[in-house]
């Protein structure tokens, strides 16, 4: 072995790779983790230390994931803190609000440009039957989760629910964070500021609970998500190659693959940085347990949710003016939180159906309420909502609406059973995988408490081969295509 | 260090560098059941003129011709079978639209991770022949064959009940596209299949997925055309394979089969 070219390779592999983002369950996260949790534990009891470490950490991570793009986000940093100090030596409201408007302008004039350039211009193209080339735009890694943030800070600071950092570096770490960077949680400047200042470390109970979030994410996303998304890529693929008893398959695929996959890199996020001693926002709670879309989206994507209620769905008058308003406001909250998905009329659709499907539930609560609180009628409430949800799916993960209409219309017109014993014999490595994570969904709360509690006291070396197991089991069922995180787009 | 910190940085240190050595060993089997390798040692140690570079598209120039003769075209509308590995999930779209362009029919057997031991020892291309009843077959097999050591001699005879399996079938073997030199697959391919019956891959450049071993969808569809376009004078069986105006169709029929675990 030379060991000029082991160096050379590793050089090589910290370089930026336009089609290789850093994610959480590569190896190469896993090294430079191990690096980095010594110098972070020597650094921890001093702040700025380990402050700068954190966020040149972050800033690399960052440009690992999307290249040069780490400068904008720096200069992103640089506006919002000037704006901000500036804010809170300003009396006059117009003044103080103009700043805010500054803010937000920027941030979303970013986000603007890089996501939805494209899209606004294709659709301007259409309308003028135009000619044009599309702009050769590459969008930066996270750009709408830190623009959320970048949003949170400002208007926090207005509102005086946080005062401002009083150093850019700090803004900067909040902004940069490494756990939450490119796909969530998104980060509140009035629950996560607070912490830097603390610099709590983790208790043991908290480092272990860390470590089991990161089992549990690797699991979800890297053995679970990845290898049901093989089959469930066909399915999209080739939507009239399938009976409709496998597009039907493919579709509940897709919506577990989907959970898996963003739930698992929350887990992830959340676990590194509760063993850092910081504590981020829970972003699911066993949405696919909900029995209306009301509770499904107070349990989908919560950091998300909670941020376009308190940002957007709240300062639009939320239910404060009349039902009609609300049922509007509702939608409107949605429909731009589509769209925030991505820049296609296919988010925008999916994000439009949420917000009608929210307002008929909230007009129907009225005379939900009065029929009685059976099994049966959890059942059918709970089956109506996991349909909606995923059939809605469909047209989020299609390439297009040809494809959405081609799946559904195939599940309903060409349906057998004679598909069943041939699937079961060919995909049972599916199958299980699936039955594993729908058994977990299942599960009482009271069973994953007390697997965690058996984790947490298990001695370490239960803790290691547990890891090794997990690690070898990535391998296992990799992939030959390892697919970046589906919510990394966004 | 904190004991909270030395915990985590212990349990993640030591199967990292546990993961990093097993992948030094030739293969890991524990009672009979052999484990992957993380592929970590490769990784490392790889030498950079062994990685075909991830730029350019498919390179004609590099093809080796392997045969000399120009066959007479098969004019019929043929009823096409390919099976194959992973790879089929690139070649497929562009095949459908040869296919269509064509009036041939397309069914696809895509058998994940699947290897020449894998079609060797059992049936299941016999039950697709009885199945769909080709006229004429695409194999793509032996990207998870590439670093197989003493394969001359441990894979000969399932190549060769392969071929048998496909007894007078015109078919045609797309060698692997190879992104590191392999340790012998295409000579076996080569020297068991019938004259006009392979096109190597070998040397070809892709455009490269984030695996660095499948070709992108675009990189495998020019994979594809270089296929179509060698045929007619190489192939011992030159079909129709006018190049289509759709970029991609789909196959009649996809089957799937899941790795063997």
């Amino acid at each position: 072995m030379d060991l000029s070219t082991v160096i050379g390779n590793i050089w090589e592999l910290l370089k930026y790779e336009a089609d290789r983002p850093m994610i959480f369950s590569s190896g190469l996260f896993w090294a430079l983790f191990v690096v980095f949790i010594p110098v972070y534990a020597l650094l921890k009891n001093r702040l700025w230390q380990m402050i700068l470490f954190v966020t040149a950490f972050s800033l690399y991570f960052y440009y690992k994931s999307s290249g040069i793009f780490f400068i904008l986000l720096t200069c992103t940093s640089l506006l919002d803190w000037t704006l901000s100090r500036l804010l809170v030596t300003l009396d006059v409201k117009w003044q103080r609000k103009a700043c805010v408007w500054v803010s937000v302008v920027a941030s979303l004039g970013i986000l603007g440009y890089f996501k939805y350039a494209n899209f606004f211009l294709w659709n301007w193209n259409a309308m003028v039957e135009g000619n044009f080339q599309p702009l050769d735009i590459i969008l930066p890694v996270g750009i709408s989760f830190y623009t959320f943030q970048s949003i949170s800070y400002i208007v926090d600071v207005y509102k005086g629910r946080v005062a401002p950092t009083s150093t850019w570096l700090e803004y900067l770490f909040f902004l940069s964070f490494f756990p939450a960077l490119v796909a969530g949680p998104i980060v509140r400047a009035d629950y996560f500021i607070p912490q830097i200042r603390q610099n709590r470390h983790a208790t043991t109970q908290e480092t272990f609970i860390g470590l089991w979030l990161i089992i549990l994410g690797i699991v979800k996303k890297a053995i679970i998500a990845d290898y049901i998304a093989q089959y469930n890529d066909l399915i999209f693929q080739t939507p009239t190659g399938y009976s409709g008893f496998e597009s039907l398959m493919g579709v509940i695929g897709y919506t577990m693959q989907i959970y898996c996959d963003f739930s698992g890199y929350s887990d992830m996020a959340i676990g590194i940085a509760l063993i850092m001693g910081f504590k981020l926002m829970k972003n699911f709670d066993f949405p696919y347990k909900s029995k209306n879309l009301t509770e499904f989206w107070r349990r989908w994507h919560i950091s998300l949710s909670t941020w376009l209620r308190d940002y957007l769905y709240i300062p639009l008058g939320g239910n404060r003016k009349g039902t009609i308003r609300t049922y509007v406001n509702n939608f409107l909250t949605m429909l731009i939180g589509g769209l925030w998905h991505g820049a296609a009329w296919k988010f925008v659709f999916w994000g439009a159906m949420h917000g009608v499907g929210l307002a008929v539930h909230k007009a129907c609560r009225p005379w939900l309420s009065r029929i009685p609180d059976t099994r049966w009628v959890k059942v059918v409430a709970w089956s109506v909502t996991m349909l909606y949800v995923s059939l809605l799916w469909v047209f989020f993960r299609a390439d297009s609406w040809t494809d959405s209409w081609l799946i559904i219309k195939n599940i309903f017109t060409n349906f057998s059973l004679d598909y069943v014993v041939p699937f079961v014999k060919v995909r049972y490595v599916w199958l299980i995988m699936m039955a594993v994570i729908i058994g977990a969904h299942c599960l009482p709360q009271r069973w994953h408490d007390r697997m965690l509690d058996l984790f947490i006291r298990s001695p370490w070396t239960v803790k290691l081969i547990l890891f090794i197991i997990v690690v070898q089991l990535v391998i296992e069922f990799m992939t030959e295509n390892v697919a970046p995180f589906i919510y990394f787009q966004f | 260090m904190n004991r909270n910190y030395l915990a985590v940085w212990t349990i993640l240190s030591v199967s990292l560098l546990i993961i990093t050595l097993l992948s030094f060993l030739d293969s890991i089997s524990v009672f009979g059941v052999e484990f992957k390798s993380s592929g970590i040692a490769d990784r490392l140690t790889q030498l950079p003129d062994t990685t075909i570079a991830n730029s350019g598209s498919v390179d004609d120039e590099k093809v080796v011709m392997e045969t000399k003769f120009p066959a007479p075209l098969d004019t019929a509308s043929q009823n096409i079978l390919i099976i194959g590995d992973s790879m089929l999930e690139g070649l497929n779209p562009r095949l459908a639209a040869y296919a269509k362009e064509n009036g041939h029919t397309l069914n696809s057997v895509i058998w994940y991770s699947s290897t020449s031991k894998y079609w060797g020892t059992c049936d299941t291309l016999k039950v697709f022949l009885r199945k769909f009843k080709p006229t004429f077959i695409f194999i793509s097999l032996g990207a998870n064959e590439l670093f197989v050591r003493n394969i001359a001699e441990e894979r000969d005879a399932y190549v060769k009940n392969f071929l048998k399996q496909i007894g007078d079938i015109p078919y045609l073997w797309i060698g692997p596209p190879n992104w590191k030199k392999d340790t012998g697959i295409n000579d076996l391919i080569e020297k068991n299949v019938k004259e006009g019956c392979f096109f190597l891959s070998n040397g070809m450049h892709f455009d490269r997925a984030k695996d660095g071993a499948h070709p992108t969808h675009a990189s495998a569809a020019l994979w594809l055309d270089s296929v179509a376009r060698w045929m007619p004078a190489h192939c011992a069986h030159p079909i129709k394979m006018k190049k289509p105006t759709e970029a991609k169709g789909r196959p009649a029929s996809v089957t799937v089969l899941q790795p063997l675990r």
